[in-house]
């Protein structure tokens, strides 16, 4: 095992630069997800930690040693693919047992590595089948068998569950999370799921446009986003502009179109965006900061109900309450919330 | 539900009979083949066992004669040899010389996909006959190649008349046939399974001949049995380039029918080939089968 490195690492196709000056560790045992919109340079950066592109600036690093030149074949490094890439041409077995036999590894290890490796990912019985003759979720520990069985340095996953239904993709999901932890490997994820990110990642970078914007464990992400853009990516959010007044008792005063609130945030002056998630918001006319509004829409979701309420000066908030009681449309309610379940970052973009 | 019973109303049963079935389909095509393949193919069949008539092509009288003269004749083998030669050899060149074509086009990208196709398919669009004359202006006595020769220096060379020549010129008009099918069978490989072999520890070679090889094999394989039937029935690149110095099987044919007079004589050659042929293009699919016994059915 070892951690990654990647150094001020930047690539470009043509003009347009797919990642820009990365600079990011994975810890040694560690499940980072590089999570972010379709083309916002995760699956490049993978290609680049693999070793199928080669930066044009920057440095990759395994556990000290300097990669960046290497071809692929000597990083170790174990992947699986998005289409699981299996060849086709060869049965369960002889997938699994390729790496090994390109090592030069004796038939007799290989067979022993090869069987240990499918009861670990619950393929015994397989070992004939091609890959055609399999299920999506069976090609898929196939594929996870297959970089396994190398032992590998780092494992590399490329939205390993998009191709499953959906609730096999929920099973698989905490199934990889469990190997991962038992097998203790330094793992990069790559998905554009925030909930999948949520749920596996150790750490999530979030990337944007081939610059990262932050990188944090998952509550950290959700609760203290480092931009609105990032608080806009993950999970849904209400959005206050405003101006900050000065700190009190340890919290940010905010004058805001809805009024003047209390909230947590890095920034001391200067024009802010108060982020505030629809479950921060509840129904209560004792909090430190309230808010009187009318609700406008109401839809039952089982287990919340989701509402849009317009507040003064044209400001429609997003909550989400515990459906205790029904809530119905032209209802008027007054919503709170605590300092701490607030976030203001810097106003931007 | 009222709409399922809607569909198999009247209007549903009229929308039926706008899409006939599907053998009807075959009808066409299939009384082509009947009226201008089965039928002119049996009759030289019958053919093959009259008997020739003094000043006339055939009598009505059965014999197996003529099969007994083609089997039984070492002559005759010999060109049955020397056409099957011929053609595996052609068959051997056009992968050498195709396969890294196809992998040059089939890894092309954007503009220059396009181009590189319309290159290699160009000399389709002029005939194997015009094509033979023009390797007839490089590869003759006074031809380009032996001028240059001569002005070296160096003497000339024996390009023209003789197997060389008809090699040369099958190799280049079959070439397209086996580089196109090659070519299609590479771009249906996914890009990732090579990337996976190298990240799995192979080098670039050891991940072309284990995953990019084996998984080109379908096109490669369509594509030699379709150079070497065209090959093996060859007619006018070893009359010209050959001259009547490489006397293969279709030459020896259409001299029997047409200069012999030779009717009844000249099918039964042309069955014997016919045979042979059916008989290695069936151990050739038997063995592919089980070469690509991984794809699926």
């Amino acid at each position: 095992m070892a951690s990654v490195q990647l150094a001020e690492v930047t690539k470009r196709f043509g003009s347009v630069a797919a990642v820009w000056r990365l600079t990011l560790e994975v810890r040694d045992g560690e499940l980072l997800t590089l999570l972010g919109p379709s083309g916002c340079g995760k699956t490049t950066t993978l290609k680049l930690v693999a070793g199928f592109l080669a930066p044009e600036e920057g440095r990759i690093r395994f556990g000290g040693r300097d990669v960046t030149t290497l071809p692929p074949e000597h990083r170790n490094v174990g992947i699986v693919f998005q289409n699981y890439a299996l060849f086709p041409h060869m049965t369960v077995a002889q997938n699994v047992a390729f790496g090994l036999e390109v090592r030069g590894r004796p038939a007799s290890e290989v067979r022993a590595r090869v069987g240990e490796i499918l009861e670990r990912v619950q393929l015994q019985g397989l070992e004939h089948r091609y890959p055609h003759q399999l299920s999506g979720g069976q090609q898929q520990r196939v594929a996870l068998a297959r970089a396994l069985v190398i032992n590998p340095q780092v494992l590399l996953l490329d939205e390993p569950l998009a191709n499953l239904d959906a609730k096999l993709r929920e099973e698989v999901r905490f199934y990889i999370r469990h190997l991962q932890r038992e097998l203790g490997i330094t793992t990069i994820y790559v998905t554009h799921d925030q909930a999948e990110a949520m749920v596996l990642a150790d750490r999530i970078a979030l990337l944007r446009d081939g610059v990262l914007q932050q990188v944090a464990p998952p509550e950290e992400i959700y609760r203290r986003p480092r931009s609105r853009w990032v608080a806009d990516f993950v999970g849904l959010c209400n959005f206050l502009p405003g101006q900050v007044l000065g700190r009190e008792d340890g919290s940010l005063v905010v004058e805001t179109p809805v009024g003047v609130l209390r909230c947590a945030g890095a920034a001391d002056a200067g024009r802010v965006v108060v982020c505030v998630r629809p479950e921060s918001l509840r129904q209560d006319a004792g909090g430190t900061n309230r808010i009187a509004g009318v609700v406008r829409e109401r839809t039952f979701l089982g287990n919340l109900l989701d509402l849009r309420v317009s507040c003064p000066r044209g400001v429609v908030l997003r909550v989400q309450l515990p459906p205790v009681r029904d809530i119905r449309p032209g209802e008027s309610l007054t919503l709170a919330f605590e300092p701490q379940d607030a976030w203001a970052v810097p106003e931007e973009d | 539900m009222a709409r399922a019973a809607e569909l198999t109303g009247p209007e549903t049963r009229r929308l039926n009979r706008l899409s006939p079935p599907p053998a009807l389909l075959l009808v066409p095509a299939g009384l082509f083949l009947v009226v201008f393949f089965l039928v002119p193919y049996l009759n030289m069949v019958r053919m093959s066992f009259l008997t020739k008539a003094p000043g006339a092509a055939f009598t009505h009288v059965l014999t197996v004669e003529n099969y007994l003269r083609v089997l039984q004749d070492a002559f005759y083998w010999r060109v049955i040899a020397r056409t099957f030669w011929l053609a595996g050899l052609t068959t051997l060149l056009t992968l050498i010389l195709g396969y890294p074509l196809a992998y040059t086009i089939a890894r092309a990208g954007g503009r220059r996909r396009p181009l590189l196709l319309m290159l290699l398919l160009a000399p389709l669009l002029v005939g194997a006959v015009v094509r033979s004359y023009g390797w007839m202006i490089w590869l003759g006595r006074v031809g380009l190649i032996n001028q240059a020769l001569r002005a070296l220096g160096w003497g000339e060379a024996e390009l023209m008349y003789n197997t060389l020549g008809v090699l040369i010129g099958l190799v280049h008009v079959y070439l397209p046939f086996m580089a196109l099918a090659i070519a299609s069978s590479l771009e249906q490989i996914p890009a990732d399974v090579e990337l996976a072999a190298r990240s799995l520890g192979a080098s670039p070679w050891r991940a072309f001949w284990r995953v990019t090889w084996p998984l080109s094999l379908p096109g490669v394989f369509s594509g030699a049995m379709l150079v070497f039937v065209l090959a093996l029935s060859a007619y006018v690149i070893p009359i010209l380039l050959g001259g009547n110095n490489v006397l293969v099987m279709p030459m020896l044919i259409v001299q029997m029918l047409l200069d012999a007079f030779h009717w009844p004589l000249g099918s039964a050659m042309a069955m014997v080939l016919f045979g042979l042929a059916s008989l290695v293009l069936w151990l050739y699919v038997k063995a592919m089968n089980r070469a690509l016994r991984w794809i699926p059915r």
